[in-house]
């Protein structure tokens, strides 16, 4: 049994453990590390069944090519001559926008890093991008404007110091379960828990006080708890004076928002509201915490502003056991926006907009740069239904899957001249690629990951990788020397030296720093000890800037044609479009098929008895899936995982997208539901 | 009883380690304190217990069984032929690989436990070795050879033939030299097991209502650490792999906190809440093995309380049910 100490592929919250080879040399088990500080010998069910998948036949081992329509097994030079020849082609000919980069929260940050200077210096395009755009990037366009960080402003270990916690939308003890655990393990000594979340999730079962808004009327509710503040005097005046501005037109602002005004909007009663903000206030240290179901709406950034403001209004910023906790999702969604795996800005989120950043990093990379801003993958997926993108590049995603609206992404990714996807399992995506290049996952490569607490760690090598399937970095490195750019990096270690140079918040990092524990960014300098808690004297931004917003409904709402409201999310035992915990043999037992929730009431009026295969269609597409009655949804009200391709959520999302994040309205949509 | 400074218990296990695959403690890089190889880093002979259930070495994670090759022929698992010795473990280790060792020898026995655990050796190692040089007690006899430390050096005794043989070259010292020890490792087992033992008399009674089970199953976040890191915890589910060559067969550790471990092709489940679910975890150890076994079946290793993320590992729950439901 031999150990290998690495970060855990599945959420951000970035436990690690030994991944344990037997005699044979087969990935046999996991012991989690007994003295990390976020571990500390404990993990959730997907970190203890996280070498399940990796040597599972389905993998991968041989490059594919498209051939009379087929994909067939192809040798290296000839899939990487291939890839870059028609890249090259369809840039040539069309113009270097005519590519479309998907980058990956599951690979590395050294992997994030070169691929996106594989689009902007290889390809000349800053049309590169990765799943952030569906999960936070509204978080990070929201908190750089009021706060200046997109970021975690806290850290884990706050939730033992903290006399509150706010969960809105985050389902923590299933999503991020070692933080959700905290969070319970706070509760039981004191800590008092609002939770906010139409589904009756686990917390609320621990909460003292749970608020089931409408799906969409998050705005509306933090609206009117802050008026409410405001209205009894607790807002915290001192911090308002000296450490915010634009507070007049946050209080002009809220003032529609009375507690029955709130109240008509979130369907919840005035007094809870009331309630809600006197205990927010009352509490000396809250944290705020919060992940898809803020973020997932086509005002997503307003919903992130108005949980930015309510930490401004109350001094919950730059103290222990305080702050806007938005929960990254996956293992490395952090690393790939820091990355600049994002259309407007190279790592460190330096813009591309801005001279200076081009200039260093043209002259760091010895190639001229795309000086626009790219498209958003949301919007790539538009362009190429449009026809004005050609190809697309993808690196471990699957957005047949994880996309709002599958027929249009289909349509979208058929329309295309050229795809090349880069992934360890034959995904729905890669059955529609040209070339499908076969990768290592996380257990069979070197890299470092970011979590959501801004914890930057190494992952190690404890497996190769099968066949003849590549890491991430090496293919990418292959595709840099194609393209005519240096990329001699005899291991990441070399890689993260290049970013250490070029990205000022990871400066001071470097792979014998971060050996156990990792460094938590900002680290500017080699004897920098990194940064658990921002903005503790002032904000990244200086002053933190209240931003105002009002009510906007969801763009399609319940009606007599589509009378349910449907969301989607993930469950416990799954991860995303379950390539990975589908093939592990534990999680894929304990939920094997599709289903939606249904709340009784619903079911009665509709006939519809548990386990029973229900059609549920919206405006865009018809699914079908086993019904579990439950009362965790409320009347109404829908929910279904995206994880099963033979029930897939996202034929029937709305890919309505935030005119600033441009994230889709995965939360809210409109059904109707049938017994078959 | 014999006794040896650091040399000749170096020399011992340089013995040990001819003849068999000698595992002993050491730390990993993150300060893990892991059963590795002799041999391939440095021995750490004091300490927190090994946190890999030491069960692990004869019924791991995953534990291949059988392939099927495509024409049909069936190869068993192949076994290592050189036995294996662990070294190091504490007196709660080894009651729970005594326990385990009973319960896969009864017929029909596990095999595939029984051929990896044949001819195996175990040293236990206690005395002021604990954390900060604390006393770990005594160990009840459940393995080949005790060595206890000593501010200057070890004791020796063994327990079977094999033991006796392997410290025969050592220097005898009088029994008495053990001074204390044996009534202070005794005091300090009922101290800790004390709790324990009475939790599992109101257990017995029925005297817990479900509403505790509820309450209790509500805060479990279905991780299955506390099965998995329990040394007497068997429980597996089977899977099949089928790839070019054939169709591999292996167990893996399962959990009965998880729903899908009872539940019916139907859907319909027998332990279908969490409560009814926590019950067993609890009600198993401390009930239904010890009308099976005459012992409740846990040792009080810590493993449980340690890895639970949200605080109701065995002894938490049994210091809960005392607190709330004893009756005098
Ligand atoms: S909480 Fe997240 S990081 Fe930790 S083991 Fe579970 S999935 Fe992995
Ligand atoms: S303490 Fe927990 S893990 Fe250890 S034997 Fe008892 S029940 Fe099992
Ligand atoms: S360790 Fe705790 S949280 Fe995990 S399954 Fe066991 S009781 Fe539940």
């Amino acid at each position: 049994m031999k150990p290998t100490l690495t970060v855990c592929p599945y959420c951000g919250t970035g436990c690690m453990f030994h991944l344990l080879r037997d005699e044979s040399g087969r990935l046999s088990g996991v012991e989690p590390s007994g003295a990390h500080p976020v571990s500390r010998g404990q993990l959730c069910v997907k970190g203890w069944n996280a070498h399940a998948f990796v040597a599972h036949p389905d993998r991968l081992t041989t490059p594919l090519i498209r051939r009379n329509g087929r994909l067939e097994a192809a040798g290296w030079d000839e899939a990487l001559e291939l890839v870059h020849r028609r890249l090259r082609q369809l840039a040539d000919d069309h113009g270097s926008d005519s590519l479309m980069f998907l980058s990956s929260a599951k690979v590395s940050n050294e992997e994030n890093y070169l691929l996106m200077k594989l689009a902007r210096a290889g390809f000349g395009t800053n049309n590169v991008d990765h799943c952030a755009r569906l999960c936070h990037s509204s978080t990070v366009t929201g908190l750089v404007e009021t706060l200046g960080s997109g970021a975690m402003t806290n850290s884990i270990g706050c939730f033992d110091q903290t006399d509150l916690v706010l969960v809105i939308g985050s389902n923590t003890t299933e999503q991020h379960p070692l933080i959700g655990s905290r969070i319970l393990q706070a509760v039981q000594n004191g800590t008092r828990l609002i939770v906010a979340d139409s589904r009756k999730i686990r917390l609320s079962r621990h909460a003292d006080l749970h608020l089931r808004q409408r799906n969409g009327s998050d705005v509306a509710l933090l609206n009117g708890i802050i008026r409410q503040i405001i209205e009894e005097g607790l807002e915290d005046r001192a911090f308002i004076e000296t450490r915010t501005e634009n507070y007049p037109a946050l209080k002009a602002a809220v003032e529609p928002y009375t507690p029955q005004r709130t109240a008509e909007l979130t369907g919840l009663d005035a007094e809870q509201i009331i309630a809600a903000a006197r205990m927010f206030a009352q509490a000396d240290k809250a944290m705020l915490v919060y992940a898809m179901g803020i973020t997932q709406h086509s005002h997503g950034v307003d919903n992130v502003r108005a949980v930015s403001n309510l930490a401004l209004l109350t001094c919950n910023l730059g103290r222990p056991g305080t702050g806007v906790n938005p929960l990254r999702g996956q293992n490395n969604v952090q690393g790939a926006c820091d990355m600049g795996a994002l259309p407007d800005v190279y790592s460190g989120y330096q813009k591309v907009a801005d001279p200076a950043m081009r200039t260093k990093f043209s002259n760091a990379w010895g190639v001229p740069l795309p000086s626009s801003p790219g498209l958003m993958s949301t919007h790539a997926i538009d362009a190429a239904v449009a026809g004005t993108l050609k190809g697309f590049f993808i690196l471990g995603e699957n957005p047949l899957l994880s996309d709002a609206n599958q027929a249009h992404v289909r349509q979208a990714l058929e329309n295309l001249e050229f795809m090349v996807t880069v992934d360890i399992f034959m995904t729905e995506t890669c059955e529609l690629a040209d070339v499908v290049l076969p990768a290592s996952c996380y257990a069979e490569k070197d890299g470092t990951f970011t979590s959501t607490e801004r914890r930057v760690q190494r992952g190690r090598t404890a497996v190769d990788p099968p066949g003849e399937a590549r890491t991430d970095w090496q293919i990418l490195t292959h595709l840099l020397r194609r393209c005519g750019l240096p990329a001699a990096y005899a291991d990441p270690g070399q890689i993260m030296e290049e970013i250490a140079a070029l990205t000022p918040s990871y400066g001071g990092i470097s792979y014998q720093r971060l050996d156990l524990d990792g460094l938590c960014w900002p680290c500017p300098d080699s004897s920098h000890p990194g940064t658990p808690i921002l903005h503790q004297q002032q904000c990244t931004r200086g002053k933190g800037h209240f931003s105002p917003v009002s009510y906007k409904p969801a763009k399609e709402e319940p009606d007599a044609e589509y009378p349910l409201l449907f969301s989607t999310g993930r469950t416990y035992f799954h991860w995303h479009t379950g390539s990975m915990t589908r093939r592990s043999h534990l999680l894929d037992r304990e939920e094997r098929r599709a289903f939606a929730e249904l709340n009784p009431q619903d079911a009665e009026r509709l006939g519809i008895g548990d386990r029973q295969t229900i059609r549920i269609s919206s405006r865009r597409g018809t699914i079908e899936v086993s019904a579990e009655i439950t009362e965790r949804v409320p009347p109404g009200q829908v929910f279904a995982p995206f994880h099963f391709a033979e029930g897939a959520a996202n034929v029937l999302t709305n890919n309505a997208l935030d005119p600033e994040s441009g994230i889709p309205e995965f939360k809210v949509c409109a059904v109707r539901v049938e017994a078959l | 009883m014999k006794h040896m400074q650091r040399a000749e218990l170096d020399s011992l296990l340089t013995h040990v380690a001819q003849s068999y695959r000698l595992l002993v403690p050491q730390r990993l890089e993150d300060g893990t304190r892991l059963l590795r190889p002799w041999g391939e880093g440095e021995l750490v002979l004091s300490g927190e217990p090994v946190q890999r259930k030491p069960t692990e070495y004869f019924l791991p994670q995953l534990d291949p069984l059988l392939k099927i090759d495509t024409a049909g022929g069936v190869q068993l698992a192949t076994v290592p032929e050189t036995p294996l010795c662990l070294f190091g473990l504490n007196r709660a280790d080894l009651q729970c690989l005594g326990f385990v060792d009973r319960f896969c020898a009864f017929p029909p026995q596990d095999d595939a436990y029984a051929v990896k655990r044949q001819n195996g050796l175990l040293i236990g190692l206690t005395g002021y070795c604990g954390p900060d040089g604390q006393l770990l007690p005594l160990t009840d006899g459940r393995c080949d050879i005790e060595l206890i430390a000593l501010a200057d050096g070890w004791l020796a005794q063994a327990f079977t033939d094999i033991g006796s043989a392997l410290l025969a070259e050592f220097n005898d010292i009088d029994p008495e030299t053990l001074g204390t020890i044996r009534s202070l490792s005794e005091k300090r087992i009922a101290e800790e097991r004390a709790t324990l033992e009475q939790a599992a008399r109101i257990v017995q009674q029925e005297l817990v209502p479900d509403d505790f089970w509820r309450e209790i199953g509500d805060r479990c976040i279905l991780c299955s650490g506390c099965n998995l890191v329990c040394p007497t915890c068997t429980c597996f589910c089977v899977q099949d792999r089928t790839d070019q060559g054939g169709t591999e067969r292996s167990r893996v550790w399962d959990s009965c906190q998880f729903d899908g471990f009872m539940r019916e092709a139907s859907g319909h489940n027998p332990l279908g809440s969490e409560a009814l679910r926590t019950r067993r975890r609890i009600h198993h150890k401390l009930a239904a093995d010890v009308e099976r076994w005459g012992e409740i079946s846990c040792f009080l290793c810590g493993r449980c309380d340690k890895t639970c993320p949200t605080g109701i590992g065995i002894q938490a729950v049994a210091a809960e049910i005392v607190k709330r439901f004893s009756t005098n």
